[in-house]
Formats: structure tokens, C-alpha cells, sequence
């Protein structure tokens, strides 16, 4: 029993069963399609039926009081009942492109889903690790409050060095290149990526204007490059979180209309069948 | 914004006596006995009168003949004096769990389940009427926690079992209150109508601290009970005869290092980052070994020189042996002695045994089979350099701190830094899975009325976070210095609970948990409005991880992580942690 605890071999077995489970659908459908010409009402059903098994996790999500199986075992089973969906999915379309724009729309719905589905296990199993390589834990929750709070200290830093220095450069400076930085969450698409040319390059704008400062200015100048790290840092945290938040708001939203269509696609159907069934 | 709501009484100490069925004339019976009657009452503060505590502290409970006072393995928070008839002990073997009606404690049923979707106020911290002051329940006759089992077939208990009758006057339960350690063993009423005056622990801790007299007897029962049930556990003990084992008992010290509220310390050390060294020695490295040392409850840290500090090799808990293979060893190869390979520090309140080296080798090693005894050992390597390999698998290493382990030097160093090694049910997140999608919070804070218990925030080694989530410690200090037992061990399943009932809102609890893991809250009315007391101020209550212990299914965080990113492990010993990381 200890062995399914690791992840390996939790894996090689969801991934074996996912197998045999295809071949053994593959061959079925093989063999009846070409005995029983109404099987598209059996693949229909199934379809469904492992449809609304996967939207269920989301109900199990809302009970946690309930001694249900635990997230972790039910989500193992969604990404792997998911996956043979999509094979379930392609047998019911007989591997041809539905006709008609209800069908399509139906069809491109359940892409949507599986590749959305697809995307944010992925997501989930690569981003966290950049997270915790980053360092440093934020809950997302407070990130404009820290970003607020490191913004006044970086304001407070520029404008109590005016006096001291009796210039105004680093302050001009400030205003020119790094409000507009400090106000606002900044370089989301590189975070992404894990780009760091974008605060390479403030650094560097920063770095240039030491040539123009004085001896207080460049103490200033260095906690300022401390402050930008950590709001670059910090706007680090918030693209990879927001995106591992994010990408629910595609595969949730469009489950429920694959529904509400795969549901409308079922009356239809059968209010159209003429007694075909 | 809310509005305070209508004011009330602030909640004090004694608001929720230990029994409302404590009359004036008990508690005059009570000065007549002893040792209450020899105790000065002068010597009791303004704060604690001797009268008081007796009012408020202590009941007077009767048993029937062969009625179970304490069980086998309950937590306990107080004490028990013989006021009249006798209680029997059962030494050992100890009865089974059925023969003393050992029955998990009620949670939840499944309508009162799924009915928290719609009644969970929307409020935060939202007090129900029945839990605010002045309707605290009480624990008088017929109180939940007391105990109504008679065991059956009483002359067959004696004949199986080693029991021992403690008469009027004895004290007993004292192992299990101060040490914040279940009960030991089970005692039942040997006579119809025992009479027992039950002493929590807070009162238990005043008439000790004000009477000497009373001081030194507990002291000393505690030391030689304690002292019989831990030797008793030592696994080289079991070759021993009975005669020898005396011999061996009657040459252990006890001995008890640190502070009884070691917390506050605690916390200053880890604030000034103060190293191993700082902690108290029980034994060098490089000294001759001269006795072995077991942990008989809190914690050890065993080190080794490395550069010009100190590396923490492994953490030992209860019941855990210190310098039995180097002795074994000596007894082995006198002519090729080794010294003691590495030092043992106490860290927190800590009780240990120390055997004599030559009573050792005089009767526990000759009576142990070869296979048994510990492997030669090399000399010690002298002072290590930084740069040298990991020591040798330490004395005190456990099978899985062994080469190969996930468990290295730096995580070592991080579990017994920040003492989380106390933890029976730390939250540990790995956050290279831990996706932050706080369903975990969710979850948390759907089973207890939509507030969640615990932060998912917390000290970082690696991937590794410790949550701050009550660990339900094994040595809870938290539980030190709350006055009115509200924050108590489950006398089932030992986790460390608040009720919030009894809570006053003092703070003890808060301030004493060395890991920020107990919360104050202001709490408010169904309609959302915080309450107050008379002096304007709001009422507090102490909020904490209870491991979801009414809900069916246990800890909802757990079950709610769809990443397996999140569990609850005991960090008294690496077993769970080191499975845990080889995943």
C-alpha cells in the first residue's frame, strides 16, 4: 500500500489503466460499430455520463466536510478520466468533424475544455516549483499591500534624498522611469516566461545615472535597487500565481456551457431521431 | 462596519468554576483534611486564595465500587486525591481498550454535515449563544468529561493484572497533569462511594506553588512513578530479570532540565538567533561515558562539532537511549575505549533517566543476547572540519535518518531550530506541488464556521513549509498558563482543543505557543456585531487548528488539497517526514 504513495509509481499505474482502458474502448467500438449501427447513442451517453463524472470535482470541492474521497485521489482520476474523454469524444464524432454550427461549436467547446484542461495540469505541475526556485512566499492576496507599502518606501526614500543632496536628479528620475513601475503590477508576459531582461534593463537605467549623482544620492540609489528586486520579485509572484488562478476562469466557465450545449445537443438529437434509436 | 454589541460581564478566571456543586461547607470539610489543613493560608496571594482555588478548582467526585476513575492513555488536566475508600491501580499488563469502554468521541452526523453549507454564519467569528460567558458549561455531576464505566469482573483484573491500592490521602494523576502527557495507567475505585477530590491542573499548579509541603510529596510521587513506567519501556530493560531491573531502578536518577514555561525563552533564542551552544549540556562529546541518558518526555538535541560550531545530527524524544552504544562498547573493548561521540543538549522542559555506566555493564549488558547489542564502534574523530564529509550515522540516529535519507544536515538543522520537532500534526506543505489555490484554506474555514484556522504562511526550508496550523504538540506549552483549562488535550484522541466556552480571552495561550499558531479574535453576535465587555473592550477568544475533530473524515485541509501537496505528519520522529519526501 506504501508503494502507490509515490508519485512514479502512482503514475506508470493511472497511465497503464488509462492504456488498457483505450485499447480495451478502441477494440469494443472496433467490434460493435460494425454490428450495431446506433452506436453514437451508446458513445453519446458515456460521454455524458464521464462528463458530468468530471464536473462533479468541482461539487466535491464545495462539500469538504463530507468524508468523501480525498481531492488529491479524485483529481488523479479527473486528469485521467479526462484524457480518455477526449478518446470517448472521438469515437462518438466517428473521427470526422461534426457538420453544422451547433456541432462544431459543441466540438470546439469540448476542445476547449480538454485542451484548457490539459494546459493547467501542466501549469500545475511546473509553475510552483519557479515559485519556490524564486523564493520568497507571498499570498496573493497581499501583494498590492506589499506593493503599496514597497511604493511608499521607494517614495519616501527619493524624496527625503532631495534635501541631502540639494538635487533633484534621482527624484526626476524617479518619476520618469520608475512610478509608473512601482504603481502598477509591471512585466506580466516576461514574469511568464521567466524573463528577467525587463528589470535587467532598470537596473541598467538605473546604473546610468550614477554618473550624475552625488556621493548621498548613491547610498539612496542602492536601496532603491533593493526596493525595484523586490517589487520585480514581487511582480514575479503575482504573474505565476495569477496564472495558476487564471486559467480556471477559461476550463470552469467553458465546462458549464459544454454542458448546457452537450444537454440542448441531447434533445435535439432525440426530438430529431425520428425513431432512428 | 460592525457596531459593538450589547456589553457583558468580562470573562475572568473563575467565572467558569471547575464544579458549581462546590459548597462553602466542601470546601470546610476539604481544611480539615490533609494537607490542606496544615497549609498556611497566609502564604496563599490575594490573587489565589487557598479557599478560592479549593472552591474553584477541585470537585469532589464519588465512584462506585470498581468505577474507572482515569483510563490508560486519556489526557488528562488534573489530579485526584483519595478523600475516602481506595482506588486500585492497574500496573501491567494494562487492561484492553474495550475492558475501560474505549470509544472514539462523537462527531458530526452527516445531515449536521451537510448542513454547514447553509449555516455557517456570514459573520466572521461568530460566538453561538451557548458558548458566550455566563452560560459556560459546567463540569459539576454528570458532566461530559466524566468518565461512568464500571469494570467488569474485578477478581479476574487482580489475577491477570498488577495493580497496587492507593489509600486516603494519596494523590494520584499528578504524571499526566504536569507532564501534559496521557494518563500512564488506569485506576478504578476499589471501594463503594470512593470519594476523590479532583484538582485541575491550574489549582494543582497554585496549591504546589504556595504549600512546599505539598511541593516536595508530588515531586517525589511524580519521580517514582514516572521513574517505574519508563523503565519499563527501555527496550534493553525486557532481558532483564525482575530482581536486576530493581537493582538498575534503584541507581536511576531523575533528573529535569529547562524551563517548565520554556517558551518565552524560546522565542528570545530564535529571535537573536542564538546557536546550539547556548542550550544546556546534559553530556560532551569526548567526555568519558559514564552514564546512559534516556528522554522520558521533551526533547534532546544531539550534536556533533563541526568548525567552530555545532551540527545538529538528530533530535531524540521520549523513550529515546544517549550513550548506551559507547558503554556497550567499552564493556566490549576495554582495552580500545571510546569516549562519547557526540554531546546531547535538552532543549524545552525536559525529564530524563540517567543509569550508572557500571550498573550497565553490571547487569543490563551481561543479560543481553549478541545479536541485541550495539556494533563496535570506531574512535572519535576528534574536531571536524567544515569541509569533511556528514559524521558517521550518529548513536541516536534512527533507521531513517540513515545514509541515503531525505532528511539531511540542513533539514535537521531546520526542524530542531525551530523546535518543530514537537509537532504531532505539523501542516506541512511541499511547495513544488502546492499550486496556492487555498482550496486547503477553503476548506478549513467551511468546517468551522467559515473562519479559517490556520495561516498558509509559515517558516520555509526549501520546498518544505511548516504552516502555521496548530502541530498539537507533544509538549503543548500553550496549555501552561490558561487559567481555566479551556484550551485542553481531547481525552480520546489527545488534540490539543479550545473551548471556547471557558476561554477568557487572556491571551496566555496565545502568547505561549512558541509558534504563532493560536490566534486572538474579536468575537461578534448572530447579527454580525462584536461583543464587548463592560469595560467597552471586545471580547477575545483564543481560535486554533482543531484538526476538524467533530467533522467526519478528519482534517478537512488534507483531504481538500487536490495537489498532495499538503499533510499532517508527527515530527516526533522522522519516519512520517522521511516517507513523506521520498514520494
Amino acid at each position: 500500500m506504501r508503494m502507490i504513495h509515490r508519485f512514479a509509481f502512482r503514475r506508470a499505474c493511472l497511465w497503464a489503466a488509462l492504456g488498457l482502458a483505450s485499447v480495451g474502448t478502441l477494440v469494443a467500438f472496433g467490434r460493435l460499430n460494425a454490428t450495431r449501427p446506433h452506436l453514437v447513442y451508446l458513445t453519446g451517453w458515456f460521454l455524458l455520463g464521464l462528463m458530468l463524472y468530471l464536473t462533479a470535482f468541482n461539487a466535491r470541492k464545495k462539500l469538504p466536510f463530507l468524508p468523501l474521497i480525498p481531492a488529491r485521489i479524485w483529481l488523479q482520476l479527473h486528469l485521467y478520466v479526462g484524457l480518455f474523454t477526449g478518446l470517448v469524444f472521438l469515437l462518438h464524432l466517428r473521427w470526422q468533424w461534426p457538420q453544422g454550427w451547433f456541432e462544431a461549436t459543441l466540438a470546439l467547446m469540448f476542445g476547449g475544455v480538454t485542451l484548457s484542461g490539459v494546459f493547467g495540469w501542466w501549469l500545475s505541475r511546473t509553475l510552483p516549483r519557479r515559485l519556490t526556485t524564486a523564493g520568497g512566499e507571498v499570498p496573493y492576496e497581499r501583494i498590492p499591500v506589499i506593493r503599496r507599502s514597497l511604493q511608499l518606501q521607494a517614495e519616501k526614500l527619493v524624496l527625503g534624498g532631495i534635501l541631502p543632496a540639494n538635487a533633484s536628479t534621482l527624484a526626476d528620475f524617479y518619476v520618469a522611469r520608475l512610478a509608473d513601475f512601482f504603481s502598477r503590477p509591471a512585466n506580466f508576459q516576461a514574469h511568464l516566461v521567466g524573463s528577467q531582461r525587463p528589470l535587467n534593463q532598470l537596473l541598467g537605467q538605473i546604473a546610468e545615472i550614477d554618473r550624475f549623482i552625488n556621493a548621498s544620492e548613491k547610498k539612496t540609489v542602492a536601496e532603491l535597487n533593493e526596493l525595484v528586486r523586490q517589487k520585480d520579485m514581487l511582480d514575479f509572484h503575482r504573474a505565476v500565481q495569477l496564472t495558476m488562478k487564471g486559467w480556471l476562469f477559461v476550463h470552469i466557465p467553458l465546462t458549464y456551457g459544454l454542458l448546457v450545449f452537450s444537454v440542448a445537443h441531447v434533445v435535439i438529437i432525440y426530438s430529431f431521431s425520428g425513431g432512428a434509436r | 462596519m460592525s457596531t459593538p454589541a450589547s456589553s457583558l460581564g468580562r470573562p475572568r478566571r473563575w467565572d467558569a468554576a471547575f464544579s458549581d456543586d462546590m459548597t462553602d461547607a466542601d470546601v470546610v470539610r476539604l481544611l480539615t483534611l490533609a494537607p490542606f489543613r496544615d497549609m498556611n493560608p497566609e502564604s496563599f496571594p490575594g490573587s489565589a486564595p487557598l479557599r478560592e482555588v479549593l472552591r474553584n478548582d477541585t470537585r469532589l467526585r464519588r465512584f462506585k465500587k470498581g468505577e474507572i476513575i482515569v483510563r490508560e492513555g486519556d489526557y488528562g488536566n488534573s489530579a485526584f486525591m483519595v478523600v475516602a475508600g481506595a482506588g486500585q491501580v492497574v500496573i501491567a499488563p494494562g487492561l484492553p481498550p474495550s475492558a475501560v469502554g474505549r470509544r472514539e468521541s462523537k462527531r458530526r452526523g452527516l445531515f449536521r454535515s451537510i448542513a454547514q453549507l447553509w449555516t455557517n454564519p456570514d459573520e466572521p467569528e461568530v460566538l453561538p449563544k451557548s458558548a458566550r460567558q455566563g452560560l459556560a458549561t459546567t463540569k459539576g455531576k454528570g458532566g461530559k468529561d466524566e468518565i461512568h464505566i464500571i469494570l467488569q469482573d474485578i477478581p479476574a483484573v487482580l489475577n491477570k493484572h498488577r495493580t497496587a491500592s492507593l489509600e486516603a490521602g494519596a494523590f494520584f494523576g499528578e504524571i499526566a497533569a504536569l507532564s501534559r502527557i496521557p494518563r500512564t495507567a488506569t485506576i478504578y475505585a476499589r471501594d463503594e462511594g470512593t470519594e476523590l477530590l479532583e484538582v485541575r491542573w491550574q489549582g494543582l499548579r497554585d496549591l504546589m506553588k504556595y504549600d512546599p509541603k505539598l511541593r516536595a510529596y508530588i515531586d517525589r510521587i511524580y519521580r517514582e512513578r514516572a521513574l517505574s513506567t519508563a523503565l519499563s519501556e527501555i527496550p534493553f530493560m525486557k532481558h532483564l530479570p525482575e530482581e536486576a531491573q530493581q537493582k538498575v531502578a534503584a541507581a536511576t536518577q531523575f533528573e529535569t532540565y529547562g524551563d517548565y514555561e520554556w517558551s518565552g525563552k524560546f522565542k528570545d533564542m530564535a529571535k537573536s538567533g542564538a546557536p546550539a551552544a547556548k542550550e544546556q549540556v546534559v553530556a560532551a562529546e569526548e567526555d568519558y561515558p559514564n552514564s546512559v541518558v534516556i528522554v522520558r518526555t521533551g526533547f534532546a538535541r544531539v550534536t556533533q562539532r563541526y568548525g567552530d560550531g555545532h551540527r545538529t545530527l538528530n533530535y531524540l524524544g521520549a523513550g529515546q537511549v544517549y550513550g548506551f552504544e559507547e558503554i556497550a562498547h567499552n564493556w566490549r573493548n576495554p582495552d580500545d575505549p571510546v569516549t562519547l561521540q557526540y554531546t546531547l543538549r535538552v532543549m524545552g522542559y525536559t525529564h530524563i533517566l540517567v543509569i550508572p555506566a557500571a550498573v550497565i555493564e553490571e547487569f543490563v549488558l551481561p543479560s543481553m543476547p549478541e545479536r541485541d547489542l550495539p556494533p563496535r564502534r570506531a574512535k572519535a574523530e576528534g574536531t571536524r572540519s567544515p569541509f569533511a564529509p556528514p559524521a558517521a550515522v550518529p548513536i541516536a540516529k534512527r533507521p531513517d535518518a540513515a545514509d541515503g535519507s531525505p532528511i539531511g544536515p540542513a533539514l535537521m538543522e531546520f526542524l530542531t531550530q525551530n523546535r518543530l520537532f514537537n509537532g504531532t500534526e505539523a501542516m506541512l506543505i511541499n511547495l513544488d506541488r502546492c499550486t496556492r489555490c487555498d482550496d486547503c484554506v477553503r476548506a478549513c474555514a467551511a468546517t468551522h464556521d467559515n473562519n479559517p484556522r490556520f495561516l498558509r504562511h509559515g517558516p520555509i526550508h526549501e520546498n518544505l513549509m511548516v504552516a502555521q496550523a496548530c502541530m498539537h504538540c507533544t509538549d503543548p506549552v500553550c496549555m501552561i498558563g490558561c487559567p481555566t483549562g479551556a484550551i485542553h488535550r481531547d481525552s480520546f484522541g489527545g488534540q490539543v482543543v479550545v473551548n471556547p466556552s471557558t476561554c477568557i480571552g487572556c491571551t496566555a495561550c496565545a502568547n505561549n505557543c512558541p509558534y504563532g499558531n493560536i490566534r486572538m479574535v474579536e468575537t461578534r453576535d448572530d447579527d454580525g456585531e462584536i461583543l464587548v465587555a463592560g469595560d467597552a473592550k471586545p471580547i477575545l477568544k483564543a481560535t486554533k487548528c482543531d484538526l476538524c475533530v467533530d467533522q467526519k473524515g478528519g482534517p478537512a485541509c488534507v483531504r481538500a488539497c487536490p495537489h498532495d501537496a499538503l499533510q499532517r505528519l508527527n515530527l516526533n520522529t522522522l519516519d512520517e517526514l522521511a516517507d513523506w519526501l521520498r514520494r
